[in-house]
């Protein structure tokens, strides 16, 4: 048996993506095997072979390479990361095909609008841009995974009315829409029926309860606690951070000591919270610190002498005398660094600030299109910029150029070689 | 009690060998969700913590296959043991676990225990369990409604039992085959293979 090569899969199981499609078992041994001497050229090849594909391709279905750039990119990069690029890619492909509705109820389309949700913190934002937009709302898969995530974050209701939205627009399929549905509902109900079974088997009053971890223990001379309030299961739906609602808390007696002041609650007492641009900063009513800033250089702490009173101490005497410098000793002015200190400007790859999530990033590019539409845009590239800079990589203009002397160059051979086959017979 | 025991017979390597039948349907059951997972509870076994059925009627069933599997077992006329997904609606088959059994015959005639321990047999088989625990990377996720179907192949000339009938071998078509680990009693042999509908990809 060739067990030996074919336990490879089983020992980075952790590092494979399931994917919804399951994976050809070849192309992930061939991944694996290939992860452990680096990117191979053969895979930079198709790689890069997809990307000019990407640039030249005319006919009339632009999607397609698209597509299948990406499947493959999900079978060759088992373990997704930056590497693959994918997140990139399924931006640029989402992106690109906004422009006129031509693939809005294209099912590949919706699927790699899908799939960009699913790479982004906050599919279900996407999900709603794309139920504004129109993208796939006539598309069944839309709110299978729509109401999945629902799902997933526990609101069952939310989830289900989804399902209600697909058929109001007579979503096709129309039977998977149903099946889908069908088999929430039996989740759902089955769910249900567990909670209540649990309910009458233990009638301990519902009262705070840690999840997992025990209360921390003082150990030595200290006798710190730790606050801890995990309260009930409910806790998981809340996303880390401070309890802003105090309710739960004050059951909690180990809490009772810290209150957190909370600054916005002394504010949004009748306002409510609107979304409006900002006429002028919010007032400061609620601040602690009133102090003017100043100079701080020459203020001394008061210091309590024995007596009460305060007392400032006298100033350091300036020394009378003047320290020996050697003359020969010249401090280092500069680190010694191997960088040319001429060259003031080093460059590095621009990283996207953390505020700018993918969708952010979308409604800027929607924003331009409208504005270019409207005769608004002040810039206009003059070279072929949408060509260099589509894909996941960057093309120089030699690349365009050479691709376009290749295509051509097989063309030629092809027109010489046709006649050539058609004399004999 | 195992530890003393040294060799293997035939009677208990059939035990053994439908034992790991019972859980590996189990396993499989849970982890592709034909069950849903409520209907399972946890156990230790193996050393390893497994998932087992509570549902009376798919228990009851399971008891039977198991059973009669035992029996054929012993009788060494096993050759296959299959599991076959199927799904609900179009009866297309989406999953074949196939189990393949090489028994061998001889032991049959000479009742004299072989050398194995029961604890390296029950090491091959749970790292035969934990691959197929280990298989959800790459298998497809069922998106509808499936059953399961249990098949046995045996020798041709068996009298077929009251509660078995004849059926055809649930063949996937464009199907891709991943081997998984094998294990052996010295008595019979086991070799697991998981079939499933190839991507449309590539």
């Amino acid at each position: 048996m060739a067990e030996g090569g074919d336990v490879e899969w089983e020992l980075s199981k952790e590092n494979i993506q399931p994917l919804r499609r399951g994976r050809a078992i070849s192309a992930l041994h061939h991944a694996l095997s290939q992860q452990q001497d680096g990117l191979s050229s053969a895979i930079n090849q198709q790689r890069q072979a997809f990307e000019s594909e990407l640039r030249m391709y005319d006919g009339d279905d632009p999607l397609d390479v698209w597509d299948r750039y990406i499947k493959w990119t999900e079978q060759t990069f088992p373990q997704g990361g930056k590497e693959s690029n994918l997140a990139t890619i399924l931006e640029q492909v989402v992106t690109r095909f906004t422009e006129g509705n031509k693939y809005y109820d294209d099912p590949r389309y919706v699927e790699l609008w899908i799939k960009f949700a699913e790479n982004c913190p906050e599919p279900l934002d996407i999900y709603r841009y794309m139920q504004a937009q129109g993208i796939g709302v006539t598309q069944t898969s839309l709110y299978i995974a729509w109401s999945e995530e629902y799902e997933n974050q526990g609101n069952c209701r939310k989830a289900d009315l989804v399902y209600q939205e697909g058929f109001k627009k007579c979503a096709e399929p129309h039977d998977k829409l149903l099946q889908f549905h069908k088999a929430l509902q039996a989740r759902v109900s089955r769910q249900v029926m567990m909670n209540v079974e649990e309910d009458d088997s233990d009638d301990e009053p519902k009262e705070p309860q840690r999840v997992s971890l025990a209360d921390l223990k003082s150990r030595g001379k200290k006798k710190a606690i730790a606050p801890i309030n995990r309260v009930g299961s409910a806790i998981r739906s809340i996303p880390g951070g401070i309890q802003s609602h105090g309710a739960s808390v004050l059951g909690n007696a180990s809490n009772s000591k810290l209150v957190v002041f909370d600054e916005n609650k002394t504010r949004a007492g009748p306002s409510e919270p609107k979304l409006e641009s900002w006429a002028a900063p919010p007032t400061s009513k609620a601040k602690e610190n009133e102090q003017k800033p100043g100079i701080w250089c020459d203020v001394k702490m008061p210091q309590k002498s024995k007596f009460g009173h305060t007392v400032m101490a006298p100033p350091p005497p300036k020394p009378t005398f003047q320290p020996f410098v050697e003359e020969s000793d010249q401090p280092p002015t500069m680190t010694p660094c191997k960088i040319n200190p001429a060259v003031n400007s080093v460059l590095s790859a621009r990283k996207p600030c953390r505020e700018e999530t993918p969708l952010k990033r979308l409604q800027e590019h929607h924003q331009q299109q409208k504005e270019a539409e409207s005769g608004k845009l002040h810039e206009q590239s003059m070279y072929c910029k949408e060509l260099l800079l589509s894909g996941a990589t960057e093309f120089c203009f030699e690349e365009l150029r050479a691709e376009r002397y290749f295509k051509k160059v097989t063309q030629e051979v092809k027109g010489e070689k046709d006649p050539a086959n058609a004399t004999p017979n | 009690m195992t530890s003393t025991l040294k060799g293997i017979t035939l009677k208990g390597s059939a035990e053994l060998v439908a034992e790991f039948f019972s859980f590996g349907i189990n396993s499989i059951l849970y982890q592709r969700g034909i069950y849903p997972p409520e209907t399972f509870t946890r156990i230790t076994h193996y050393d390893m913590s497994l998932q087992l059925t509570t549902d009376p009627k798919l228990k009851n069933y399971l008891t039977n296959v198991v059973c009669q599997l035992k029996e054929w077992l012993f009788e060494c006329t096993v050759q296959k043991f299959v599991l076959v997904i199927t799904c609900l609606e179009t009866n297309e088959v989406l999953e074949r676990w196939q189990f393949d059994i090489e028994c061998d015959k001889s032991a049959k005639e000479t009742s004299a225990p072989r050398e194995k321990s029961i604890k390296t047999i029950q090491d091959e088989i749970r790292s035969v369990i934990r691959q197929i625990t280990a298989t959800v990377t790459f298998l497809p996720l069922l998106e509808t409604p499936c059953a399961f179907d249990l098949l046995v192949y045996t020798d041709k000339d068996l009298m077929v039992p009251d509660k078995w009938e004849e059926s055809g071998p649930q063949i996937i078509d464009q199907s891709e085959e991943v081997r998984l680990r094998s294990f052996t009693t010295s008595i019979h042999k086991v070799n697991s293979m998981v079939a499933y509908k190839r991507t449309d990809s590539a």
